[in-house]
């Protein structure tokens, strides 16, 4: 019978947890995303806000969403390693 | 699009609302972008995890992709940008630190700097005069417009600017924005933590613009802090507000200007109730001084610190003003003064000591401090063009509010330029023209302390206490000794003198006949010669007073055992165990009670005389009139030698007199060359026959030993019996 050593183990654990962890701070990242967004709405409502606060908060917005899509394959490559043999 | 940025041909909005709208805006932002930052943090976590590190090893093949997946979510510049790995140390620190320094800002730093300038867009619907100065708009401009380096480039053009007041002291407004945004797309990473504490309205712990932790900069605000009580002139009492009021308070502020003194005062009440009003005054411009606590570093250490030099030492002048515990106490200060009275009222002890019912800082950046006792009514008022408001990180802009209960005033004054607009005076001229209603509001509060003024102490701070003067040789036990000009204490100390020693080589003969008419005393010989000595002395400060001294001398041996070489064997012991000294043949003082002392103590031939002496440099110059003497040198360097102690000898009636002298200074030793002795008199007496029968008037000095700064005490003469 073949047994892991137990810190093999834990590693894996902890790979787990922060592939977990990637998951969750990808979805973070569409919500600031979201809420940049709602901001450059409210402000376009706005007529003494600044003309760059649009486009600017679209952008910053875009870039988020390119986080967490970054960080979700982060996280599935991280998930690949956990499962991976040695 | 506008210099202001706000774009044109929209409808004019209310101002109100929109700066509302913009600040409510501004704290989503820094919310998210405070939200990115943690991510970011995370994912280098997971990156330098030391659990990845070692299955990569055992796996490379799937490890290495998983570790470049992450590090690609936090490199990539159109995701969590160029600086967004954090580590605080190893590989991690140094890419992050990398990134940054070139030039890659991370998102969350960008979302930060969106937050910011959201603000700045608030405060310019407040300030549009911002878009006529030219200079602040293109600085505006930079920073509002959709060029982050160029904001930051303008940024530091600004801040290398060391003459850029007027345009520092314009954006005092914007100021703790404009340094946020610095700090957090500059390329040091030392100072992005106070970026974020500036974006975020966090507490700061470090100097806005170049992140030097407050604990570090305290470090310079040495001592312990003293006070002591002194009296106010003559002039400055008639200053003094009789009646207690705001201004009145606020005018004795002034008064006592930045010199390091404080003023208490008793006042009693409408009620009848004596109450208690203490008065801070602010920094003192310039250089970190250790001598007063209201410096700029004291300044800094009291905005970041709660405990400092200033605050210690007024914690001593009010224990020896004496109020008693549980009375009412009003603290009013201006800039640092503001800070420090507030570090007092956030002290418990200090409030449950006294009841702090007033707090009232003006121009002072107290937005980081709270007082211990809730009831404590604190005011704050500030200038928006004055920058020291603005140290603690919150400007005009800022989107957070952390005393909804304080009253505050942060108006636009007539005067913009700094430190014009930080001046007390400016600010008493403002509450009386420009903001009445902030006048009257402060003096409702308080009127329980609005009353006659029944006791005012004024007292000196310092940062630490001093020493007494002269300290230590100069702190010696004395004792009363009485003269014909009063009693005098023994020894005579002197704190501040100059002197230079003539010293020749004459007739072993002559000089012999000069001194008393005895057979014990005989000069010493060095060859076949004795040795005279014409000693200048500049006393500018002395327990006797301050005066100039002319002194004859001529070395004389053991006066019971004379042996050869005494002199040069002597030199070799402690003065107190020499035998040897210097007999004074004639002595001329220009003050009457150093006359007195010197005739009547130390039993040496003195006449009073007028001259002038001039021995601190290099060119030495004594001039008497009286004594027709002019004496004139031009000294090299010379050589350092050790500090010479003399034995001094006079004659009172029978005996002889000792006299201890001990000296302590840096005494030289230079050739004779440039000395030039001139006797414009024909009379012999007082001085002139003896240097003219020791030949002192044609010769040169052998040597000549000057101390330009020197102390030095005279004991008692001992009476001797020869």
């Amino acid at each position: 019978m073949v047994t892991e050593s137990p810190d093999i183990t834990s590693y894996d654990t902890e790979l787990l947890d922060q592939a977990e962890a990637l998951r969750a701070d990808a979805g973070l990242m569409e919500e600031y995303a979201r809420r940049l967004r709602a901001t450059a709405a409210t402000l376009g409502g706005c007529p003494t806000a600044p003309e760059w606060s649009g486009p600017t908060l679209e952008r910053q917005a875009a870039a988020c969403d390119t986080a967490a899509e970054q960080l979700r394959t982060a996280a599935e490559t991280l998930l690949a390693h956990a499962g991976a043999r040695d | 699009m506008r210099a202001d940025g706000t774009a044109p041909g929209r409808p004019a909005p209310d101002g109100q609302d929109a700066r509302e709208l913009l600040r409510r805006c501004a704290r989503d932002v820094v919310d998210v972008a405070e939200g990115i930052r943690a991510v970011s943090e995370r994912t280098s976590t997971a990156l330098f995890a030391p659990a990845l590190a070692a299955s990569a090893r055992r796996r490379p093949r799937t490890g290495l992709a998983a570790r470049w997946a992450l590090l690609r979510a936090l490199t990539n510049k159109q995701g969590l940008g160029g600086s967004a790995i954090t580590a605080p140390k190893g590989v991690g620190h140094v890419l992050g630190t990398a990134g940054e320094v070139l030039g890659r800002e991370s998102l969350a730093a960008l979302v930060a700097v969106t937050s910011l300038r959201l603000r700045i867009a608030a405060v310019l619907v407040d300030h549009p005069e911002f878009v006529r100065d030219p200079g602040m708009r293109r600085l505006t401009e930079a920073v509002t417009a959709d060029k982050d380096l160029a904001a930051v480039r303008s940024l530091r053009a600004l801040f290398r600017d060391q003459g850029a007041q007027r345009a520092l002291s314009g954006l005092a407004p914007l100021m703790a924005e404009l340094l946020a945004i610095r700090a957090l797309l500059d390329e040091d990473p030392k100072n992005d933590e106070t970026g974020w504490a500036l974006a975020t309205g966090r507490e700061l712990s470090a100097d806005p613009l170049h992140g030097i932790s407050a604990a570090r900069l305290a470090g310079l605000d040495k001592g312990e802090g003293a006070a002591e009580a002194v009296e106010l002139t003559d002039q400055e009492r008639q200053v003094i507000t009789p009646e207690g009021s705001f201004l009145g308070f606020l005018r004795n502020i002034e008064m006592l200007s930045t010199d390091g003194r404080i003023l208490l005062q008793n006042v009693r009440g409408p009620d009848g109730v004596v109450r208690y009003v203490l008065q801070a005054p602010g920094m003192a411009p310039g250089r970190p001084r250790n001598d007063s606590p209201q410096d700029f570093v004291g300044a800094w250490r009291n905005l970041f610190m709660p405990d400092s030099p200033y605050t210690r030492s007024i914690l001593l002048a009010l224990k020896d003003y004496g109020i008693p515990r549980g009375a009412d106490l009003a603290l009013i200060g201006h800039s640092e003064g503001g800070i420090a009275v507030m570090n007092l009222a956030q002290d418990e002890e200090f409030c449950r000591t006294y009841r702090v019912t007033h707090v009232i800082a003006v121009g002072s950046p107290v937005d980081s401090k709270k007082p211990a006792d809730p009831r404590t009514w604190v005011a704050s008022i500030t200038n928006q063009h004055d920058i020291v408001p603005v140290l603690d990180g919150r400007g005009a802009g800022t989107a957070f509010d952390p005393h909804p209960h304080w009253y505050e005033v942060d108006y636009t004054g007539p005067t913009h330029e700094f430190p014009l607009c930080h001046m007390l005076h400016e600010y008493i001229e403002h509450l009386k023209t420009v903001i009445p209603e902030a006048r009257e509001r402060v003096d409702e509060a308080l009127a329980p302390y609005l009353g006659p003024v029944v006791r005012t102490q004024a007292y000196q701070l310092k940062d630490r206490a001093n020493p007494p003067e002269g300290y230590p040789f100069l702190t010696l036990p004395t004792t009363s000794v009485p003269t014909t000009a009063g009693p005098i204490d023994v020894p005579v100390r002197y704190y501040d003198s100059s002197a230079a020693h003539l010293c020749y080589t004459v007739g072993a003969d002559t000089a012999r006949g000069l001194l008393p008419d005895v057979t014990w005393m005989t000069p010493s010989r060095l060859g076949r010669r004795a040795m005279a000595v014409l000693s200048l002395y500049e006393h500018r400060c002395t327990t006797i007073g301050p005066y100039t001294e002319i002194a004859l001398s001529v070395l004389v041996d053991d006066l019971w055992r004379p042996r050869p070489h005494d002199a040069a064997v002597d030199l070799l012991r402690r003065v107190d165990l020499r035998r040897t000294g210097r007999h004074v043949l004639c002595l001329a003082v220009t003050s009457e009670e150093a006359r007195v002392v010197a005739q009547e103590i130390w039993g040496q031939p003195a006449r009073r005389v007028t001259a002038e002496a001039d021995l601190t440099g290099r060119r030495i110059g004594v001039r008497s009139p009286d004594l027709g003497l002019a004496v004139d040198a031009r000294l090299g360097r010379g050589v350092r030698c050790p500090e010479a102690d003399w034995i001094l000898y006079g004659r009172r009636g029978e005996s002889t007199i000792r006299t201890l002298v001990r000296a302590h200074g840096r005494l030289r030793l230079h050739t004779g060359g440039g000395v030039r002795l001139r006797l414009d008199t024909a009379a012999a007496e007082p001085l002139a026959g003896q240097l003219r029968r020791l030949g002192i008037d044609t010769a040169r000095p052998r040597f000549v030993l000057t101390c330009p700064q020197f102390m030095l005490h005279r004991s008692a003469g001992a009476v001797l019996p020869r």
